[in-house]
Parts: structure tokens; sequence; C-alpha cells
């Protein structure tokens, strides 16, 4: 058992799941999407980037892309989120929340595809 | 580049996921603990505000507390988030500026800025490996020639002193080991704009290692590679188009020619040395009795040149020991063994022994007993140039002189050097021609040796051998000053080659073909007048005829019209 897979693997599988737990839900209703699901899944997501950082194989390349383009997704998510309170400081409504999952649905597609390469990988190598 | 941010990102993961938990794990924290809003009601602070918070806290800004006073639970939380994120930017910053010393790091860093150099050179360059005393002055002889010039040197100290000298150009240096395939690709050797390679570290394996990477690397590449043994000699001509220099046997080779062919000698002296200075003497080199004092590989080359003239010869080393050479006189006592050898009958002192202050005092004693002697005198290091010239010797021997006169001739005019070489087969006569005909053309200065090819991929050349009609382009035209036909430029032509056979001192009505390449010594005034001959269409036509010829298709077709009708 290698140590580095497993907080890798951890960590990868975590985004995914918590990415999924906050879209998860009708897109306008927006007491079903909590903002510390978010946060978390922002949080993750950074550190999976970080993680992939440094690894020159082409599966590597390949793995950091997806995290860049889950975290990039995750951010406008919250930026979209941040405006409508701060900004035009209006309570939340069925219309933005729509926008704001749908972000983070983009970047759940992203993170499966993480998934799948980590699985792909796993297979391929056999060890 | 990649390399350097490769491992300035790998280094970096685990305080830039430090930086990401004590943020996480603050904001986080913030959004929990219960605050009270403005009005008193009781309300948790929401993710922006809290980012912002801990942006400010975390970073020491402190902006105080916002968006509403704190409650005590909060207080608590943010001063332990404060601790939190200082320990965590202190350990962050404190491997970046770790990084940044450390060693492995600064050396690719270097290495790719070398090689982002390097690539974006646009003009012709040479590598040299080695920068000793020949690289040195090879490096300095190139760049007042306006070469650009890449160097790789294995020791750091020798690259940070040549930063320090005074270059035209500064050339780009290298701090690495020159055998490594990837330093000589790093280095430029594939680029296109790589004109040459030259290897001249101290070691003859190193730079038979150097030679024969680079020639697997780059098959078309012009290599040129000092060899100071015969066997290291022998191993790079095997490879094609490695031009190998070996300063002893060259400079025995060009002993021989003063004493066959003094002329030879003198005209390849004067035709390779500085632009400008005057023919040199006939050296006239007395056969006699020759007497060596060093006997490693310079004496060697000497001796060997000696015996294939039949020349006697006596040799002193203190140190070498060779029972079967009787000629070889071994002992402590210099002046003992200068006597044995002979002094006082000698004609000729070959110095060469691998000490300078050696080489120095042999020459006192043999002059004080023997004060006409003809002395050879070799100089090790280039800090005692002024001890040895002090000495006033019939003719000194420098290796790093001879390799960077060497090494120009075959960079710089590979024709020169093959007329020279003609030369020393044809013998004394075509030296004196030579001679003659290049005082009369360029007068008493040393010329300037150049090579103009009959391309006719130039719109000149194009032109001149196939828009023109009337009389064929011969050396004599080449030869007009093109803003003034009746006046001749400073310039003559030595060698004619046409498809590798080459015909030495061609007259000026010898008619040219296309393919041609011509060796001319002039001026560079000439020089620079006859490149309009290739560069410009019209200028022969206006040599040979007097008359501008069209230059337009419309006008070429009238032009043909015309002369039809």
């Amino acid at each position: 058992m290698n140590l580095e897979k497993v907080i890798f693997g951890f960590f990868n599988i975590l985004a995914c799941t918590l990415n999924f737990g906050f879209f998860i839900g009708d897109l306008d209703r927006p007491e079903l999407h909590h903002p510390f699901e978010l946060f978390t899944a922002i949080a993750v997501s950074l550190i999976v980037t970080v993680l992939k950082f440094g690894d020159r194989t082409q599966l590597g390349a390949t793995h950091l892309a997806t995290s860049l383009v889950a975290t990039l997704q995750l951010l406008a998510a919250s930026m979209v989120w941040a405006w409508q309170l701060y900004v035009t400081r209006l309570p939340m409504d069925g219309e933005v929340m729509s926008i704001i999952v749908s972000l983070s649905g983009g970047a759940l597609v992203a993170n499966l595809i993480s998934v799948i390469l980590l699985i792909g990988e796993t297979l391929r190598q056999g060890r | 580049m990649g390399d350097v941010l490769f491992l300035a990102l790998r280094r970096l993961r685990a305080p830039l996921i430090t930086i990401i938990c004590v943020y996480a794990i603050s904001v986080g924290g913030l959004t929990l603990i219960p605050g009270l809003d403005a009005a008193g009601k009781p309300e948790t602070m929401s993710f922006f505000h809290a980012f912002y918070v801990v942006s400010y806290t975390a970073t020491t800004i402190g902006f105080g507390e916002l968006p509403n006073p704190f409650t005590d639970a909060q207080r608590m939380w943010v001063t332990f988030s404060i601790y939190l994120s200082v320990v965590g930017w202190v350990y962050s910053l404190g491997t970046v500026i770790a990084l940044t010393n450390d060693a492995t790091f600064r050396a690719m860093l270097a290495r790719s800025i070398f090689n982002r150099r390097v690539r974006r050179i646009a003009e012709p360059f040479y590598i040299v490996c080695g920068y000793g005393q020949s690289g040195a002055a090879l490096m300095h002889a190139l760049d007042d020639h306006g070469t650009r010039l890449v160097v790789i040197e294995t020791r750091a100290e020798r690259v940070a002193r040549m930063v320090l000298e005074e270059y035209t150009t500064p050339p780009l240096a290298l701090a690495a080991d020159a055998r490594l395939a990837d330093v000589l690709e790093d280095a430029g050797i594939h680029s296109a704009h790589c004109a040459g390679l030259i290897a001249l570290a101290g070691d003859d394996a190193v730079n038979q290692a150097i030679a024969i990477g680079a020639r697997v690397l780059n098959p078309d590449l012009m290599i040129v590679a000092r060899a100071k043994s015969r066997a290291a000699e022998l191993n790079l001509a095997a490879f094609e188009d490695v031009r190998v220099v070996n300063p002893f046997t060259t400079f025995a080779e060009n002993l021989r020619l003063g004493l066959a062919a003094p002329e030879v000698l003198q005209l390849e002296e004067w035709l390779t040395g500085a632009p400008g200075s005057d023919c040199p003497d006939c050296m006239m080199l007395p056969r006699g009795r020759w007497v060596l004092v060093g006997f490693g590989r310079f004496g060697h080359a000497i001796s060997a040149m000696l015996d294939a003239e039949g020349i006697e010869w006596k040799a002193f080393d203190s140190s070498v020991v060779d029972d079967e050479e009787q000629r070889l006189i071994h002992g402590a006592d210099t002046e003992h063994a200068l006597n044995d050898a002979g002094i006082a009958s000698a004609d000729v002192l070959i110095a060469g022994a691998a000490v300078d202050a050696v080489n120095l005092g042999v020459t006192t004693l043999a002059r004080r007993i023997n004060a006409g002697i003809f002395v050879v005198i070799r100089q090790n290091h280039a800090q005692d140039h002024a001890l040895i010239k002090a000495a006033r010797a019939d003719l000194s021997f420098v290796q790093s002189h001879l390799m960077v006169h060497e090494c120009l001739q075959i960079l710089k005019t590979p024709m020169l050097g093959r007329f020279i070489g003609h030369l020393r087969g044809a013998g004394a006569d075509l030296a004196s021609a030579t001679i003659e005909r290049v005082k009369r053309d360029s007068g008493n200065g040393a010329p300037l040796a150049w090579t103009f090819a009959c391309d006719v991929m130039q719109p000149g050349m194009f032109g001149a051998f196939f828009q023109r009609p009337g009389d064929a382009l011969r050396i004599g035209h080449l030869v007009a000053d093109p803003t003034n036909p009746s006046e001749r430029l400073v310039a003559s032509a030595l060698l004619l080659e046409r498809q590798g056979t080459p015909h030495l001192l061609p007259d000026d009505s010898t008619v040219l073909k296309p393919g041609d390449q011509i060796l001319f010594v002039g001026d560079n005034t000439a020089r620079g007048l006859q490149l309009r001959y290739l560069n410009e269409p019209g200028t022969v036509a206006w040599v040979c005829s007097g008359r501008e010829p069209p230059r337009g298709a419309l006008f070429r077709w009238w032009q043909q019209r015309s002369r039809a009708a």
C-alpha cells in the first residue's frame, strides 16, 4: 500500500462526493443547497489541485486539468453567490440558485472524469 | 522553463496545502461560531464575511471587527485563527525562500535561463567546450570577428571569471559537463544557427567524448577537437568531418615546413595573421644539430619530425627515462646535461619543457655557452608571457596562440585552409608566386581572406549567368570596382574550386561557371563591394557592358522585343 496513493485517492473522491452532495436536489430551491457544502467542496478541490502539481506524466497532466476545471467552476459558483448577496443585495432566489447549482454540476462532471482517470490508472497498473 | 516550474510546484505542494487547510479551518469555524447582528439578534457570519475577516487577519493587516462587533466566542476563534495562520504563512514562506536558495533549484534555473537565451540567438554561433587558456584565447578572437559564442565549462569558478572579462557580445556560459548529451542539446547543438563546435577541454579523453557525442547528435555539424596524443588523434580521425588539431605535431610540422620550404611558411603566417600586419620575414631555420630540452609529447613530436628530415639531435629531460632512446640524456644537473648534449656546437635549442622557469633557465645557460644559438622557446602559462617575451627567443611556441590560429583558419575560411594544404604540397615556387601576386594587388599588409560562391540562387549570380547576353562572367569582372569598373578592387583570386577540383592562382580571364567557389584575399572594402555582384541583380551586367539592365518584367520583355526586332 502506498500512502501517497491513499491520500491522493481520498481527496480526489472526497472532492467528487462533496461536489455531488451540493449538486443534488432541485436546481432552483436554495434551501436544498447549503453554502457549507460548497465551501468544503472548494477547499478540497483546491487541495486536490495542489496534490496534482509536479506530476510530469501524460495522465498527471490530464488529472491536473480536470481539477483546475472543477476548482474554477466551483469558485465561479461561489462568486455568483457572493455577488447576489453582497453586491446586488437581494435575497437568494431560484433563478440565481439554478446558475450556481448548474456551475457546480459542471464541476461535478470534471470531478467524475478525474475519478474515472483514477480508477483507470489503478486498473492499468494492477499493483 | 518546464523543469524549473515543475520542481517549484513539487516542492511547494506541502506549503500550499497547509495554507489551504489553514484558511478552510479558519473560515469554516468562523461561519459556525454564533454571533450577533447590528440589531443584537443572534446570527452566524456568512462565508463571504468570514473569508474577508480571515484574509486580512491571516496576513496581519487587521481592519478590526467587521461587519458587526464580534461576540466573545468569535474573538476566541479569531485568536486561534491568528496563531494558526501565522504559523502556516511562516512555514510556507520559509519553504519558498529555502527553495530559492536551494543549489539544485538555482542550477536548474541557471540552466533554463541559459537554454532560453541560446534558443533566442538568431545568428550563427559556435559552441566552445572548455574555457582554459586556449578556449579563452579562441573565444576572444572569435568575439573580435563578431561571432556569437556559447561556452560550456565544467568548473563553475572559470565561468564566473569569464563573466568579468571583456567581450563585445558576452558569450552565453553554462557550468556543466559537455560530455552529456542534454548539456549539448541545451547549448543549441540542434539549432539551425549552430555553426560549429570546438572541443578544447584539458583532457584528451574528454575532448574525444565531446566530439563523438556532438557528431552523433548532429551529423552535419562542423566539429574541431584538440587532441594531444596520437591515440586520441587516430580515434577522432575515424569520424567523418571531425577536424583534429594536435598542437604539438602542428608546430613540428610548421618547423618542418620552415626547414623544407620557408616561403610556404612565410606565406601561411602572412595570410592567416592579423589583417594589416606586414609580411613576415622569411625565417631561415638552421639545419645543423638540434638540442631538445623536455622530452614529453612536445619533444617527441619534434624529434619525430627531425628524424624524418634526417637531422641530428640530442634531448635532455630530468624526469623522462627511456632506455630505448640513446639520444636522450637523463640527469638532474641541467648545465652538465647541456654540455653532454653538445650545446657548444649545436645550432638550434628547443626549450620545450612543461615548466616555463626551466625553459627560461635553459635558454640563459645555452646562450652563455653558445651565444649565436637559434632558440625556440615554449610558453606554458599565459601569465609567463612577459618573461618568455623578455627572453627574446627566435621563435616561440604558445599552445593557445597556435590553437587559435588553427581553429580560426578551419572555422572562418575553410577554403584558405585547403589552399594552404595545396601550397604545402606544391612547394616554394607557388608560394613565391602567391606572395608576388598578393603584394601586387593588395600591398604589403596581411590581407583578409574570403570565399565568393557563384551561387545561382542569389539574385546577382542568377542574373549574371541566365539573364544576360554577351560576354561570359570572368574572375576579372569580380575584381572590378562595381561603382567604377575601370578601377580594380584591392583583391586577388588565389584558388578556384569547380566541382571539387582545385585550380590554383586562376587568371583574371578565367571563365566562371555556376557553383564555382573562389578564394579571394584583399581588404574589407573590396569584400563589401564584391558582395554587390552576389546580391544585386544587374551589377554584373553593368560592369560587363556599361549599361544598366532593365529590372522589371515588363521592361525586360520590351528590351527582348526590341532586340528581336
